[in-house]
């Protein structure tokens, strides 16, 4: 009912949106559509592919790996950016935009650059490893690439920009008198911190946390360059399926998979907030 | 001398080369109602954070029953604060910005319920404990923060200008609440305005503040009576200002003469001055007569009228001295001069002793 409400309403507008439905439609719907149908019609018709990938336990290894990594990333890089948000927005501006363009010049500097430089950092005779053994505080050099840890240390760096970004967007507009009234309340920095800044920046955190969280479940390049081939996500299920395999099927139901959940993911976030903005 | 219960002692802040405020010295006594008075750029505000702890001074002292708070950080001052902007938490009820001092406090539950209520009462916002912030008016929001200052009982309450983005009528509804509630708790109220009517109103005492510096601290009758400087006598009331020069000065009392040579004698002057230095003779309105007729020697100035306007109660007539400097009197009604008046008029400006001053000019 409501959509119809809507339609009557903006009717006269129908005409301009034709065009970005028909672009929606051929470059959304249709190779979606075409995947879903190679999912549950190759080799044959049936639901096998989806029964294979749910019933599997190497399936559900990389399930369990791709979401628990995925969440580790998006909480480490939420602890990270909120202080660094907090720092850009209330240091003096020329500060904070030199501090800025240098965050943005990395997001534009070619992303298999920087996760090359990564692997170089981390290696056993890396810089990191190295450092941490001339500081004495270990004995033996870190496994840190071809694992998960390599894999969080990467994307955690990846992600950083996606959240600072929201969180400066909210944080910034957060009247600084309201914490100095919360410091006259008598609440100590923790308290106007957990009581006031972080219920303020909610909607920022919880938007960029959902960024970061859906584009590390389908993320490749990190994965697959400092994860090594014992530690598979999603993404490189997909791309091994198809490339390597040539396995339509299997690629096709794990994407749509992974889209379902992502859908998923976006409308509890939807209604969540809906919810509070009604309030 | 007693310790006083507040003391503002010799506070100095600077900003680079701007001085915000410049050796402010105040005693304040316990339940006073003092208010800070003084154009914009004044250092008002600057003095009330450094009482609140968001700034700290370059040079001075604060000192509550002879105690120095400054290295006392501000959630520990146990000061109340109501801002000029909205200040309330967006994210919690009404119900739940009045409790959050306790809250932070770690009061329990039954008294934070308690005094929550007891304090919403006391603004007149019974049974708005479930409003969110958003959904009230401004005057009802700058209630809430009140409330939420008062919760808490601080031995001071702070308050920077905030009436001034509520419209007239609000404003003094509010001006009388904001009375009613410091007679009812007795709290010690440090106010800040740029409004000379909502100080009179208000205040037990108030200090006038130019550029840094206080000028002088008084009760409204005696500023309005003895104006120290030529600052406070222009910025309380609405007088008239004519320039001249000293032409004499005997003790505290002064001759002035202006520029066509025209004298007044017997002011008494305030400030230091000598024979030829610039002053101004001020005249306070309400004391000031038209009179068809000259007053003694030295006693009244000849004007020329220059407009005419009816006002209900009283009648403005704008009139110009002999040298060119422009002046209101105001005529009450049913004056004998009111309705026959007309431009170009010659009359005669008089006053009683106690409406005219003279100011040093500088
Ligand atoms: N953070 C700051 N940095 C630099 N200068 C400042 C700062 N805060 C205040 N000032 C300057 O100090 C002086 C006093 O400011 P203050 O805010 O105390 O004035 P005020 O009397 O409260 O004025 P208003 O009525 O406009 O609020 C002004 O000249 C102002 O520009
Ligand atoms: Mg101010």
């Amino acid at each position: 009912m409501f959509s119809a409400i809507t339609a009557g309403r903006r009717g006269s507008g129908l005409g301009f949106a034709l065009p970005a439905v028909l672009l929606l439609f051929a470059f959304f719907v249709v190779p979606v559509a075409a995947l879903l149908t190679r999912s549950v019609t190759e080799p044959e018709l049936g639901l096998q592919n989806y029964a294979v990938l749910v019933g599997s336990s190497t399936y559900a290894r990389i399930f369990f790996n791709t979401f628990f990594v995925s969440g580790v990333v998006t909480l480490i890089t939420v602890l990270i950016a909120f202080p660094v948000a907090w720092a850009l927005a209330i240091m003096p501006s020329r500060w904070a935009s030199i501090i800025f363009a240098i965050i943005l010049l990395s997001m534009w500097t070619n992303l298999l650059a920087r996760t090359y430089a990564w692997m170089v950092l981390l290696q056993q005779t890396g810089l990191i490893n190295r450092s941490l053994m001339a500081l004495g505080l270990i004995d033996a050099p870190l496994q840190l690439t071809n694992n998960l840890v390599g894999v969080t240390i990467g994307m955690v760096y990846i992600m950083l920009p996606f959240m600072i970004l929201p969180l400066m967007g909210v944080i910034k507009k957060i009247d600084p008198a309201i914490l100095q009234a919360a410091a006259l309340c008598g609440a100590t920095k923790a308290q106007a911190l957990r009581r006031v800044l972080i219920p303020l920046a909610g909607p920022g955190i919880a938007s960029g946390a959902l960024m970061v969280f859906v584009m590390s479940l389908g993320y490749y390049v990190t994965p697959s360059l400092l994860g090594g081939t014992a530690n598979m996500m999603l993404a490189e299920l997909i791309a091994q399926q198809v490339q390597s395999l040539v396995n339509w099927g299997m690629g096709g139901a794990a994407a749509f998979l992974l889209l379902v959940v992502t859908l998923g993911l976006y409308a509890v976030q939807l209604r969540f907030f809906d919810a509070k903005e009604a309030r | 001398m007693t310790t006083p219960f507040l003391h503002i002692n010799g506070i100095r802040k600077t900003y680079g080369p701007v001085v915000a405020s410049d050796h402010v010295e105040l005693a304040i006594s316990e339940g006073e109602f003092m208010t800070f008075l003084g154009p914009s750029g004044s250092g008002k505000s600057t003095t009330l954070y450094i009482l609140a702890g968001f700034q700290d001074p370059t040079a001075g002292d604060i000192k509550l029953r002879g105690q120095s708070i400054l290295s006392t950080p501000s959630h520990k001052r146990n000061i109340g604060m109501v801002f000029q902007r909205y200040t309330l938490f967006p994210h919690l009820s009404v119900g739940e910005n009045v409790a959050f001092p306790l809250r932070v406090r770690r009061m329990g539950q039954s008294e934070i319920a308690e005094k929550v209520k007891r304090a919403l009462a006391l603004v007149r916002l019974d049974g708005f404990e479930d409003r969110m912030p958003a959904k009230m008016s401004g005057g009802q929001q700058q209630r809430v923060a009140l409330a939420r200052a008062l919760v808490y009982d601080p031995p001071v309450l702070l308050m920077d200008e905030p009436l001034s983005a509520l419209d007239k009528k609000l404003r003094e509804e509010i001006q009388v609440e904001i009375r009613r509630i410091h007679q009812e708790t007795g709290v010690t109220i440090l106010y800040v305005t740029h409004d000379q009517e909502e100080a009179l109103r208000l205040s037990d005492r108030i200090a006038i503040f130019n550029k840094g510096k206080i000028e002088q601290v008084g009760t409204g009758p005696e500023l309005y009576a003895n104006p120290a400087t030529h600052f406070v006598a222009d910025f309380i009331g609405d007088s008239a200002f004519l320039s001249g020069e000293l032409a004499g000065v005997q003790g505290n009392r002064a001759a002035l003469r202006f520029a066509n040579g025209q004298k007044v004698v017997d002011i008494p002057l305030h400030g230091a001055g000598r024979q030829g230095q610039a002053a101004d003779l001020m005249l306070r309105p309400e004391r000031v007569e038209l009179s068809a007729e000259a007053g003694a020697e030295g006693a009244s100035l000849p004007v020329t009228v220059q407009d005419i306007t009816f006002l209900g109660n009283c009648t403005a007539v704008a009139a110009r001295t002999d040298w060119g400097d422009a002046m209101t009197v105001r005529l009450n009604f049913g004056h004998p001069l009111a309705g026959r008046l007309a431009r170009g008029d010659r009359l005669h400006v008089r006053w009683s002793p106690e409406a005219a001053h003279a100011f040093v000019r500088g």
